[in-house]
């Protein structure tokens, strides 16, 4: 139970927690936001290639047993048709916000991505969840104090019922491309074309990263057919698979200053319809 | 008075509790509710568990060792690294007949040569290549590394004591799809003679990632601190 200092103090806390142009009130009208800060709101928040940050010593963390068992059920619930991973790398990555993504532990964005696909699709009620944390938080009155965290199921369910994606029956045996082989009809760019990345309005979701678009490159690799990340990332039955390319950029292109030498190169991976034949 | 000193005892000395977690509560209710409802069974958790409890990157620094020495095998490693991958013990496909779902079933090796040093970043998330390398460092998941990798290649490769001069051109290969991606770095001079089982103790994983280079009477990462984890955290 909170007292009401505890309650405030939170709510405090929460008050501080900014993620957004301060020379902006909140909810501005829509003549005091530019294209230039919408479009950065709008950006999906996990595209953080080339945004400026200074050096950090890095080190590693002693992993976690919750962590690893984030990873396992994220992993089963995909092999078990609930979600592609695709779904996954877009509610657990950008959905979440920018605050959270950049405040919270990896693997936990990964997980609040489950609480949210099993909610959303249905799987659990959002009162049993919580009903059910608070059970388990019951059982550890003193924490943990040397015993190991035990999940204990009431009962094992037979599954019949359970909704469930086509993906997980028809990618088995041929893996993921490769399920998609043949649908996309003939490549339109061939190795050493050179292409320039269009500049589409980006909502919601892509895996095209910002610092790619308007650039030009040549095609390295002709790589594989899939559904773009866009409608894959919504299981849509009807998302059309299409080429993707491995495409090399020259560093200096790609960035302005770029420090390094003229012949560093960068190479990313691009869907079909992000791509255009460089003018000469 | 037998209270009031409990009383202050307590406040003063923090008994030495191990907290349980939000994330760890949640985790687990999300786990017992998964099994009641049948959308998962404990027996799968429990294999991919153990799958996920196997994957290390001894396999890849196996798999360079012996492109070094089987020209053969290298050419293989190249042009079908799934097919090369199985020689040393890894099926991507497995656990689930269409691999690890995270990390896809498209992988490709990056050849270093003398002109060009390849180097891996994901900087949309993670992408890794697990099934042969395992989980990913910390530091390759923080967005200080994938937003600075893309850009200022050079700066990031020395903080890990990886100085390149300008001769060599360094490729980094955001792996941002579904492709995974792992580096085949250059055999090091002073290696001569060695068998497979010595060349791949010198083949860590930050070689394999692309952030160091193997070298005789170096068998361990660059970053090699690692803090433990203690709750609650703060205190």
């Amino acid at each position: 139970m909170s007292t009401a200092a505890e309650r405030a103090e939170q709510l405090a806390l929460v008050a501080r927690l900014r993620s957004s142009y301060p020379e902006l009130p909140d909810a501005p009208t829509p003549d005091l936001l530019d294209h230039g800060r919408l479009t950065a709101y709008l950006k999906p928040v996990h595209d953080v290639g080339g945004e400026p940050d200074a050096p950090m010593t890095y080190e590693n963390k002693q992993y976690e047993y919750w962590e690893h068992m984030t990873y396992v059920i994220c992993e089963v619930l995909a092999w078990r048709g609930i979600w592609l991973s695709e779904e996954r790398r877009r509610i657990g990555n950008v959905d979440v916000g920018r605050a959270v993504y950049l405040g919270l532990p990896y693997y936990g964005r990964w997980l609040l991505a489950v609480a949210r696909v099993l909610v959303e699709k249905h799987h659990i009620g959002l009162t049993e969840l919580s009903e059910r944390m608070a059970e388990v938080t019951a059982r550890y009155p003193d924490g943990l104090a040397g015993r190991t965290l035990e999940a204990r199921p009431r009962s094992a369910g037979d599954g019949s019922g359970v909704t469930r994606n086509t993906h997980h029956l028809h990618a088995v045996g041929k893996g993921d491309p490769q399920v998609y082989a043949g649908q996309a009809g003939t490549p339109r760019f061939s190795v050493g074309d050179a292409v320039t990345v269009r500049e589409l309005p980006v909502l919601f979701y892509t895996r095209t990263p910002e610092y790619t678009r308007g650039a030009r490159g040549e095609i390295a690799a002709v790589a594989y057919e899939s559904p773009a990340a866009e409608d894959e990332t919504w299981d849509r039955p009807d998302a059309k698979p299409e080429w993707f390319y491995v495409v090399r950029f020259t560093l200096a292109d790609l960035f302005d200053g770029y420090t390094g030498t003229g012949t560093d190169t960068l190479q990313t991976e691009i869907p079909e319809h992000w791509l255009e034949e460089a003018s000469a | 008075m037998t209270h009031d000193h409990d009383h202050d005892h307590d406040r003063t000395v923090k008994p030495m509790v191990d907290e349980i977690t939000d994330f760890e509560v949640l985790e687990i209710a999300l786990r017992e509710l998964c099994i009641e409802k049948g959308i998962f069974t404990a027996e799968e958790h429990r294999r991919f568990t153990e799958f996920a409890e196997q994957i290390g990157p001894t396999p890849a620094a196996r798999l360079v060792a012996r492109a070094w020495l089987d020209p053969d095998f290298k050419a293989l490693a190249l042009a079908e690294p799934m097919t090369a991958s199985k020689e040393v013990g890894v099926d991507w496909m497995e656990p689930t007949g269409f691999g690890t779902p995270s990390d896809f079933t498209a992988f490709q090796i990056l050849e270093d040569t003398a002109d060009i040093h390849n180097v891996i970043v994901c900087a949309l998330c993670s992408c890794y290549p697990r099934p042969i390398l395992g989980n990913s460092p910390e530091w390759y998941r923080t967005p200080n590394y994938r937003r600075r990798l893309v850009r200022w290649p050079r700066q990031v490769l020395a903080e890990f004591g990886l100085y390149l001069s300008d001769d060599i051109s360094v490729r980094v290969q955001d792996s941002n799809q579904k492709h995974r991606f792992m580096v085949m770095p250059m055999r090091p001079d002073g290696t001569d003679g060695w068998s497979e089982d010595q060349l791949a103790e010198i083949i860590t994983r930050d070689c394999l990632i692309g952030v160091a280079l193997p070298k005789p009477g170096v068998t361990t990462n660059a970053v090699t601190q690692t803090r433990p984890a203690i709750h609650p955290a703060g205190d």
